[in-house]
């Protein structure tokens, strides 16, 4: 059985890698560049092959060195964020290959689909993907053998202080 | 004629404008809709509901920050306030009946309540005593 024990994961850092692609991508919509996405969707892979969020180093090395954002430690599993991540990047992608191939409304659409669910991580504290990794979870699929911290609702941001 | 490259980049902004209004707005919707919730089952807690402030707080035996913060919190607000505060604590895990009317999905969840049993603030996870207290006393 796979161990269930937490780690020491910093919220700050997803959540600043969340307001970047925010951000990035309501740009590229606004400059109308699906080159811009096509460069987010990259990060994202590139972040998931690394097990590191894609953007974590503009909070490494900018935002928390200079104070803007204080490390926000609890104990979580990080599994369910980097399926999160590569859930984003699919979606990037497949918006991108969309933007390249003509269908503007659907590629824009995925866009900002990634952009509302990071959003929704970001200041609601619901991670969609994490959810569906628990969610996968439930079915005993190799990989997908973590459960959310106790008092946790699946995909709910973990509070204080949780322990397994 | 080809449109302004300009106004178009504006006419995008503005589209950006009104899907992130959108959203906040859905987001809004969300938590009021927690709220009324919480007001439509207020006669699950209460047959007369006491004529002062009351804060509902769900917890569970195995939810640490619950022990550690969101209790002592709870006590501390309840001291400064001496009897002018109810506190009704719930157990999610005996009552999942009553997590599951209010709409509670995680753990520490705490609804304050004004004089007449209208849910007026809601807070998903661990609330400090300075936030509750200043919840209660804008009520």
């Amino acid at each position: 059985m796979a161990s269930q024990a937490l780690q020491k994961v910093d919220h700050s850092v997803l959540k600043s890698h969340q307001i970047i692609i925010i951000l990035l991508n309501i740009v590229a919509f606004i400059l109308n560049q699906p080159l811009l996405a096509v460069f987010v969707a990259l990060v994202m892979g590139t972040g998931w092959l690394l097990k590191v969020p894609g953007f974590g180093f503009v909070y490494k090395y900018i935002l928390k060195p200079r104070g803007w954002m204080k490390p926000d430690v609890l104990n979580d599993h990080p599994e369910p964020h980097r399926f999160a991540q590569f859930l984003g990047f699919i979606f990037m992608t497949a918006g991108s290959v969309a933007l390249f191939a003509g269908a503007s409304v659907l590629g824009w659409s995925l866009v900002w689909l990634v952009a509302a669910l990071a959003a929704l991580n970001a200041f609601g504290g619901f991670c969609v993907g994490c959810a569906v990794y628990y969610w996968l979870g439930q079915f005993h699929l190799p990989g997908f053998n973590k459960q959310p911290p106790a008092g946790t609702f699946p995909g709910m941001k973990p509070k204080v202080g949780a322990s397994r | 004629m080809s449109p302004d490259p300009m106004s178009i980049v504006v006419l995008r902004f503005g589209l950006a404008i009104v899907i992130i209004g959108l959203g906040a707005f859905a987001y809004w919707l969300v938590n009021q809709r927690l709220l009324l919730r919480a007001r439509n089952n207020i006669s699950t807690l209460f047959k007369a509901f006491p004529n002062k402030p009351v804060l509902v707080y769900f917890t569970t035996p195995d939810c640490a920050p619950c022990k550690t913060i969101q209790r002592p919190a709870i006590n501390r607000v309840s001291h400064l306030l001496a009897g002018e505060l109810e506190v009704v604590e719930i157990d999610a895990t005996e009552r999942p009946d009553l997590a599951k009317a209010w709409g509670v999905m995680s753990v520490p969840t705490t609804f304050v309540l004004d004089t007449r049993g209208e849910a007026r603030y809601v807070n998903n996870g661990v609330a400090r005593a300075e936030k509750l207290l200043e919840q209660i006393q804008t009520l």
